[in-house]
């Protein structure tokens, strides 16, 4: 196993024992990225739970602009494969949705389920050199009939209104909150009079898997802070770069076992980095080689073209611990130096959920 | 380990058991009394009533859309402190929350009835962190474009039954549930109503169509659960005209249905059917499934309060997206079901929300037989499994029925019988409700009952005339002979198992389905396996169960 402790290459026991003293010793640790497995994610929640860390993920800000909306007027949404299959009539929102496989699917192809099955498949596009959001409104006032003065966008709206079965492509980062909200409501009016769908193209990272996870294990979404002992959600407070620019943050763990973009605090902040094929001596404080799913471990992983969750097998075999498994152990060493005392000597489900004598 | 249970009243309808004894426990088993050695441990079980641990057919404790109802609203529950070992058993609404808060209910075993195949490893996932109790899934078909492909072909019924073995196998279900059946796809469709024998779009099916092929497919494969139906038209004036022709059209087949309640809404004005509001058919229920001995229902009680409902039926959600409250709700078109996620507050003293409340019980106490009408609140559609215990209460306690009856809106007295009936349910009949009954019915026969050979998961309750505060915590819990639970505490953080059928698939219907799966997702079955390699743990997650020879 490759590690590193302040560059010097390590043993697998020294990295992790410097991971716990580091992580232990700290105020207010932030949990990053998450770009990675479900075991991993999974652990990093039950690790944070023990040590008060808060929680954040790569795709934080595109998650919580779809999120912001979510929660404020809810969604009507379809898959990938369900949109491929059905639409008549596809809108496609600003620029990054192009950069998605599924445009090309859908540009292919034709809908072969349901009532529109056959039919040829419009493609609209709105473009982001003006206001999307604003855009969007336009067009749903169009399509409710308060506007006629734009006559690309009335023929914008008569095209989805008239589709059979509609879906409207949309990147959250580049929609943000606002944007989306109006996309919502204008497939929800749409609804009213025929069948059209949202569709939130996903960023690439695992943010849809650590949804999940945090959900059913928190009952929260991913940003959450455990430093009162409950998971509290708060999306602005426990954003993980506006903590470490603020300098709330003492230090960190940045689980990235995919290939991730990274921060540009990790030098900057006691950073325990659990990283794939791209680790390095200088990544951070202390670097842990850990494998990458679905290519040397085997491991679950958000399936976009399945929009749910899949197991991958490893398509290699690699002697490289899992970033569960590092988690595992870092947590073990935190509970034996009893940093975790005054919290209860918290058991830890880790150690205990899935064993029948713990 | 040979554990004594001594001095509690033992309460086993199934043994016809009623009476002050002891019940004795080893290896994780009951055990018949020993006669020649003395306990390990002794539990002192005096003034204390025992039963089996309680066994749950219908909660929605994990899935996509229970994940997206905690996204959507996710101030519905407050979490609290962290208790000593386990750092979320009081995140509300999480898997620790649910397992801890099943477990001190007395509670060892819970269903979640809704898993799409599509998303089978996700909620396999979720369920496995659920601590505490042992736990399934029903898999959910009915709407799906394969199946539904194979009825239109007309295909037969042994491409049906090995679709659906094959379906039940890879994701791990412990029985077949259909919801709406058809309802899905005819929404996508554009259909806004759907009864039993109207015709899906597309399909030239109908409900009865697709769940008569299911009735037939679930016997064959000796599925032990009953399939499991969610009927059309839930919720609407008239509903009971759907339940009855639903249990006519399964044509003496077994069949089970879901959260009865909703159902149970006979049309108040002939002559406005939709717009006159409804009355309780809950004696029509009864009498239909009394008539009807291969039937059995789950109640889906309604009790006064916030929630957030979450069904599959899309059609019925789209239905009821304005009735939101608060105003926000969720829809997903999904692959085959869908979902839905609305919002809804059962208003305290409303006369809708009253009329349902009273209609639940109603059938509770008319029904001549306890075992084939389960407890359930269908969580959280009805609201949270956390009222059983008040709902036991009023079961047995005609008193307080009477001052919860006093406050509410005439509308109860008028458009139901609740408040005349006399009954109170005794221990033994909570038992049948809440343990034997449940156990019986998903075919778990080493649950449920307190006989020698059965698995010693046991709840143990002060028996205290205030039944709330009795059945909401356990004085002990075992699970598999272990207490877990101690004066309403979780005392041992232990994991339970997954419950799976075990079902052999065929390998032609394997090829083929790998053919359709490739052309529709680019992805074959193994992107929707749930292998135990997935949950990163050298224990076993699952248990099997054997199907019916």
């Amino acid at each position: 196993m490759a590690a590193w402790v302040k560059g010097g290459a390590t043993d697998a026991d020294a990295a992790v024992m410097a991971a716990a003293r580091l992580l232990s010793s700290a105020h207010a640790p932030v949990f990053a990225g998450l770009n990675a497995e479900v075991a991993a994610i999974r652990a990093a929640y039950d690790l944070a739970g023990r040590i008060g860390a808060s929680v954040d993920t790569a795709g934080g800000d595109a998650t919580y602009a779809d999120l912001g909306a979510l929660a404020r007027v809810g969604a009507m949404q379809a898959p990938p494969a369900e949109v491929a299959g059905r639409a008549d009539a596809v809108l496609v929102v600003g620029e990054a949705p192009l950069k998605s496989p599924l445009v090309e699917r859908l540009r292919g192809t034709k809908p072969v389920r349901g009532r529109a099955a056959g039919a040829e498949r419009s493609i609209h596009h709105l473009r982001s050199n003006q206001d999307l959001a604003v855009q969007i409104a336009h067009l749903r006032a169009h399509a409710r009939g308060h506007m006629t003065s734009d006559a690309g966008m009335a023929e914008t709206a008569r095209a989805m209104a008239s589709a059979l079965y509609g879906a409207v492509l949309y990147d959250p980062g580049e929609l943000g909150t606002l944007g989306i909200e109006m996309l919502q409501g204008l497939v929800m009016d749409l609804n009213e009079s025929t069948r059209c769908f949202a569709l939130s193209v996903s960023d690439g990272t695992q943010d849809r898997a650590a949804l999940q996870v945090a959900a059913w294990t928190t009952g929260q979404a991913t940003r959450v802070g455990f430093g009162r002992r409950v998971p509290e959600q708060d999306p602005w407070r426990f954003d993980a770069d506006r903590q470490a620019r603020a300098g709330e943050a003492d230090a960190a763990l940045w689980l990235a076992s995919l290939p991730t973009p990274r921060p540009t605090w990790l030098k900057t902040l006691p950073t325990v980095a659990l990283v794939g094929a791209d680790a390095a001596p200088d990544l951070a404080e202390v670097v842990i080689r850990v494998g990458e799913p679905g290519r040397e471990t085997g491991g679950v992983l958000w399936n976009e073209g399945r929009a749910g969750l899949s197991y991958r097998a490893p398509e290699q075999g690699a002697d490289l611990p899992t970033a569960a498994d590092i988690i595992a152990r870092i947590a073990a060493a935190v509970a034996g130096r009893g940093t975790v005392a005054g919290r209860g000597a918290v058991a830890g489900r880790s150690a205990v959920a899935n064993s029948e004598d713990a | 380990m040979l554990i004594r249970i001594q001095g509690g009243r033992v309460v086993d309808p199934t043994a016809g058991r009623d009476a002050v004894g002891d019940v004795w426990v080893e290896d994780g088993r009951i055990v018949a009394p020993p006669s020649d050695r003395k306990p390990d441990q002794t539990l002192d079980a005096a003034g204390c009533v025992v039963m089996a641990g309680g066994v749950e057919v219908h909660s929605h404790i994990a899935g996509g859309n229970v994940v997206t109802s905690r996204l959507l609203l996710p101030e519905l529950y407050v979490s609290e402190a962290a208790p000593e070992g386990h750092p979320f058993a009081h995140a509300g609404g999480a898997a620790g929350w649910i397992g801890a808060t099943y477990a001190r209910m007395g509670y060892t075993t819970a269903v979640e009835p809704a898993m799409p195949p599509v998303h089978a490893l996700a909620t396999q996932l979720e369920l496995a962190d659920i601590p505490l109790l042992d736990r399934g899934a029903l898999t959910v078909l009915g709407n799906d474009d394969h199946l539904l492909q194979i009825l239109r072909d007309g295909e037969g019924r042994a491409a049906v039954r090995d679709l659906v073995a094959l379906n039940v196998a890879t994701s791990r279900g412990l029985g077949v549930k259909c919801i709406n059946a058809g309802g899905a796809s005819a929404f996508k469709d554009g259909a806004l109503k759907l009864s039993l024998d109207d015709e899906i779009p597309c399909y030239g099916l109908s409900t009865r169509k697709i769940m008569g092929a299911l009735l037939d497919a679930v016997e064959e494969i000796g599925v032990p659960h009953p399939l499991h139906v969610h009927c059309n038209n839930l919720g609407l004036p008239g509903a009971d005209d759907s339940l009855v022709a639903t249990l006519d059209a399964a044509e003496g087949r077994r069949i089970h249905f879901a959260h009865a309640q909703f159902y149970a809404y006979g049309v108040s004005d002939p002559e406005n059917p939709m717009t006159g509001g409804f009355r309780s058919a809950a004696r029509r229920i009864v009498d239909a499934m009394m008539a009807n001995p291969q039937a059995s229902l789950d109640i889906g009680q309604v009790v006064f309060g916030q929630t957030v409902t979450v069904s599959l039926d899309i059609l019925r959600q789209f239905g009821g997206r304005k009735g939101a409250k608060p105003k926000k709700w969720v829809l997903n078109a999904g692959d085959a079901e869908g979902g839905g996620v609305v919002p809804f507050l059962y208003r305290p003293k409303g006369p809708t929300s009253s009329l349902q409340w009273a209609i639940g019980l109603e059938i509770m106490l008319l029904s001549g037989d306890p075992e084939r009408t389960i407890l359930t609140t269908d969580h959280p559609n009805g609201g949270p499994f956390t009222q059983y215990p008040r709902i036991i209460h009023l079961l047995m306690d005609k008193e307080a029925r009477d001052r919860e009856i006093a406050t509410l809106p005439g509308i109860v007295k008028e458009r139901s019988e609740i408040a005349t009936i006399e009954r109170e349910y005794t221990f033994s009949e909570i038992a049948q409700l809440t343990r034997s009954g449940p156990a019986k019915l998903l075919g778990l026969d080493d649950r449920g009952h307190l006989r020698a050979g059965g698995r010693a998961d046991i709840a143990i309750y002060r028996d205290d005339p205030d039944r709330t505060a009795m059945f909401t915590a356990a004085k002990f819990v075992l699970k598999d002979g272990h207490v877990i639970v101690e004066d309403g505490q979780v005392v041992d953080w232990r994991a339970g198992k997954s419950l799976a059928l075990t079902v052999e698939s065929d390998r032609a219907m394997e090829r083929r389905t790998e053919t359709y799966l490739q052309d529709r997702y680019g992805q074959g079955l193994d992107s929707f396996a749930v292998p135990e390699a997935a949950f990163a743990t050298d224990k076993p997650v699952f248990e099997d169960v054997a199907c019916r020879t």
